[in-house]
């Protein structure tokens, strides 16, 4: 059998980077193929080329045989292409049934919602999808709003499905549903490309081609891959997977309590109660988990913890120390460092050289300033220093933090809070998004940190990760604490159930 | 869709690409190309209207940078809008749309001139101080009221300011033109206030030349505006707010503070260009002599490309088009509508330019 879709020797580069190396890949009719690899591997700009967003400068797409040539997504669109963004591309103001209509053009000027409607709905049965069509998009849960973005390419005929990473924002409820559905389609002869660096959702596929530094190592049939085998082949090297919990902060010492969060309540602008009668305690040598599907009161959680929101209730104390309602100012000068979970928007200033963000926050400090000055050689003395210190990858500190990846801009964060901050760490979300050598790192150095004494306080969607760090769990839900775990006694089945609410329901 | 296979393969095409880093020579050459297409978009222009398109040009230049005398009128002329410029510098780049400098002119103009009626028994000096330093306040005061109501009740700065200048400008007609301050001389009632006395007009830099001191307050507030912005942490707040306002707050800095200081700034800054224009140059206060140099302002900020160095350059060119336009009208017959027109089109032509100059043209072979 002739493969469906099938592109050889794709070449793209981007300034600095050759993005894609003579990327030779297929897709038969009813499989799902898994892309696997790193950050920054070249998975989502091979997908990007094959749905007619990028142009390669070297190779062939070929379609059904025939070589095709994508100038627009239109063009990938008329072949049969659909795409699911990892970041939804969906109207919040539309209803559900306007959203996949939107752009379709299927009937020249006038939009026939009637027949639409009446397709839609025969598409959600064929698939067991409960969806109302007439729901706004902004009132779906992320899980509902990802089938609006599969109902949307399946409107288009669409034969062949990229999915972009599809489950990072779901719940291991709505990942599981997800791969039903992504069965059915193949059953009904669509064609998967499925892009993930989980491991968990490549070995559900039928083949996967594993990609390192934009090239292709190897096209296998999962029935004969391990694992073990394509960990090695993404990373290039064998991996001691992740750090584990040292004991030697579990040693019986008495220790004191850093932060008290007692009865904390807050309200968003919106009027939606996102925090309510939060109650925990960080020890100093102690990193306290944090679990919760993500738009659980997590992000509120860390923002009050900081001082970026003032609790509109209940009390928190650093050190002994009431510190309610103090500004973030007051918070860092007392030894608070956040690494927020959207860090080229909440931990860094873009354009902004990389020793200029080292400063970030202390730009006021003397340690960076001579007079009423700035001092160029004090912040450029400090960048270097930060930079090897952290093994930031860059050719100077005067480079603009967008140009970047993700684990050096991380790195940029971790440099300035850790060296900036003394008793309390908040870390939301610090290796979402990087590769496994920089997750390493990243989570080494949190323990580090714990094992010189810092209180921490770590989010992550990586369950194993949480239990396999933290000494204790707390699992949120609705904005509010539904259990705290000892790391230690307890599963990733456990901490889901409790994030999903399944057993306090 | 088309079939690839009537496409050579191995065929070289030209693309462009974004730069990593910017080059100087190649930013050069865009700003070139950009005055010469604005020059030629004029001269069509010109050409249209009928004249001798050369001539038009020569008279033009000649009239803006040809001689002592015109060098000065041109600077003089440059003065207010350099300063608008520079305010307008200062607000941009903390990503603060201040559309107010027009009105901080006009404020700026007043409180000077009240000054000028109140302390007229003080020393020299003192007296020039004074006026000075409230023009700049008053200035100040209109951007800080702005600034609060959009800190205090998330006001679109755009929208107030705007509104702003009306105000101003209505209040100003009053106080001119009926009110307080309007002269009286005879039966006849101009709009305007009677003659500033000579003790509170600002001293000519050249003897009887007509280029007074605030030129050189324009080129210190250049300094400054520089110094500030690129060398202290105010700067560093100003610039970081203008790139990501979340981050900077989220890190400690009350951006809200930050932007009052901003407008208080660039309030105080566009207020000095009413009191150089009304206590340098027209020695009376009149709606039609402000008339203007905020919005110019606007114009010569963006041309500068947002840098304070930029500002005083695009700032003596524009001044330098207004003088020379009287000499074109007169010796080439071409309508003087024609420099507004021509700041408007190199405006357009430089912020093409300012992004071009982020990009390169490179050649690649298709098949490699």
């Amino acid at each position: 059998m002739s493969p469906l879709l099938k592109c050889v020797e794709l070449t793209k580069r981007f300034p600095g980077v050759v993005a894609n190396d003579r990327v030779t890949f297929d897709l038969m009719l009813g499989e799902v193929h898994c892309l696997f690899g790193e950050n920054g591997a070249g998975k989502s700009t091979l997908s990007s080329c094959l749905f007619g967003y990028y142009q390669p400068e070297g190779g062939h797409i070929e379609c059904d045989g025939s070589p095709v040539k994508f100038n627009s997504p239109r063009d990938a669109i008329a072949v049969g292409i659909g795409m699911v963004h990892q970041h939804f591309v969906l109207v919040a103001d539309f209803t559900v049934l306007e959203n996949i209509v939107v752009g379709t053009h299927a009937k020249g000027w006038k939009l026939d919602l009637k027949s639409a409607r009446a397709r839609v709905d025969a598409l959600c049965q064929q698939y067991d999808i409960n969806l109302d069509l007439d729901a706004y998009v902004r009132d779906l849960a992320v899980g509902q709003q990802q089938w609006v973005e599969i109902l949307k390419a399946l409107y288009l005929d669409a034969r062949i499905l990229i999915l972009d990473e599809p489950t990072a924002v779901l719940t291991p409820d709505e990942s599981e549903r997800l791969f039903h559905i992504i069965d059915q389609m193949c059953q009904r002869h669509i064609s998967i490309i499925l892009i993930s660096h989980k491991m968990s959702e490549v070995m559900q596929a039928d083949r996967v081609t594993v990609l390192r530094k934009g090239a292709v190592v190897g096209t296998v049939e999962i029935a004969d891959a391990t694992p073990d085998m394509l960990t090695k082949m993404m990373v290039g090297r064998d991996v001691a997977l992740r750090v584990s919990r040292t004991n030697t902060a579990d040693q019986g010492d008495v220790k004191k309590p850093v932060l008290e969060v007692r009865n904390v309540s807050y309200v968003a602008a919106s009027g939606k109660s996102a925090l309510t009668d939060i109650t925990l305690t960080i020890h100093s040598g102690e990193i306290l988990g944090l679990a919760g599907v993500s738009g659980n009161g997590q992000k509120e959680l860390f923002e009050v913890l900081s001082g970026i929101l003032v609790p509109d209730a209940g009390e928190i104390t650093l050190d002994g120390a009431t510190v309610t309602g103090m500004q973030s100012r007051d918070y860092m000068q007392r030894g608070v460092g956040l690494i927020p979970d959207d860090r080229f928007r909440e931990g860094l200033i873009p354009e902004f050289s990389v020793q200029e963000n080292m400063i970030l926050g202390w730009q006021r400090d003397d340690a960076y300033t001579s007079g009423p000055f700035l001092s160029a050689a004090k912040i450029k003395e400090n960048g270097g220093a930060m930079i090897d210190a952290f093994q930031i990858k860059v050719p100077s500190g005067a480079t603009p933090v967008n140009h970047l990846s993700g684990g050096n801009a991380q790195k940029v964060i971790l440099a300035r809070e850790f060296s900036q901050s003394s008793t309390l760490l908040l870390a939301n979300q610090p290796t979402r998004g990087l590769d496994l050598g920089v997750i390493e790192y990243v989570y080494s150095q949190i323990i580090a940190k714990r094992d010189q004494g810092y209180a921490v306080l770590l989010a992550s969607e990586e369950l194993e990760d949480l239990l396999n760090i933290s000494d204790r769990i707390v699992v949120m839900s609705d904005g509010k604490i539904v259990g705290i775990v000892n790391a230690q006694d307890s599963s990733v089945p456990e901490i889901g159930q409790l994030m999903t609410g399944a057993q306090a329901a | 869709m088309s079939s690839i296979d009537d496409m050579p393969t191995g065929q070289r095409r030209i693309k462009v690409e974004r730069r990593l880093n910017p080059n100087a020579s190649w930013t050069l050459a865009m700003y070139l190309i950009a005055t010469l297409f604005g020059l030629g978009l004029t001269a069509l222009l010109i050409w249209t209207s009928g004249a001798d398109v050369l001539k038009a040009f020569i008279t033009l230049f000649d009239g803006a940078f040809g001689s002592q005398k015109a060098w000065i009128a041109s600077l003089a002329k440059a003065t207010p809008l350099i300063l608008t410029g520079l305010a307008t510098i200062v607000a941009f780049r903390a990503q603060v749309w201040s559309i107010g400098q027009e009105g901080q002119v006009y404020s700026g103009a007043m409180g000077a001139y009240l000054a000028c009626l109140v302390f007229a028994d003080l020393p020299v000096g003192i007296y020039l101080s004074l006026i000075i330093l409230s023009g700049m306040i008053a200035g100040a005061g209109l951007g800080i009221i702005a600034a609060i109501l959009k800190t205090r009740f998330g006001v679109n700065e755009i929208i107030s300011t705007v509104m702003m200048n009306y105000l101003i400008v209505f209040l100003l007609s009053y106080l001119i033109g009926g009110g307080p301050w309007t002269e009286v001389s005879s039966s006849v009632v101009y709009q305007q206030s009677a003659q500033i006395p000579d003790a509170a007009q600002l001293p000519y830099l050249f003897g009887t030349a007509k280029l007074h001191i605030a030129f050189v307050f324009a080129l210190i507030a250049a300094v400054f505006c520089y110094v500030v912005l690129e060398k202290t942490p105010l700067g560093y707040e100003i610039r970081a707010m203008g790139f990501n306002p979340v981050a900077l707050a989220h890190r400690g800095t009350n951006i809200g503070r930050t932007m009052i200081i901003v407008m208080a700034i660039s309030g105080a800054i566009a207020g000095l260009a009413g009191v150089s224009e009304i206590f340098g140059t027209s020695h009376r206060v009149r709606v039609d002599t402000l008339y203007g140099f905020g919005f110019t302002g606007i114009i010569i900020g963006m041309i500068g490309g947002l840098r304070p160095l930029g500002a005083v350059i695009a700032g003596i060119l524009f001044g330098g088009l207004e003088t020379g336009a009287l000499y074109m009208k007169l010796l080439a017959k071409v309508p003087a509508a024609i420099v507004p027109a021509m700041e408007g089109i190199l405006l357009l032509t430089f912020l093409i330019a300012g992004v071009a100059a982020r990009y390169k043209i490179v050649r690649v072979n298709t098949n490699d």
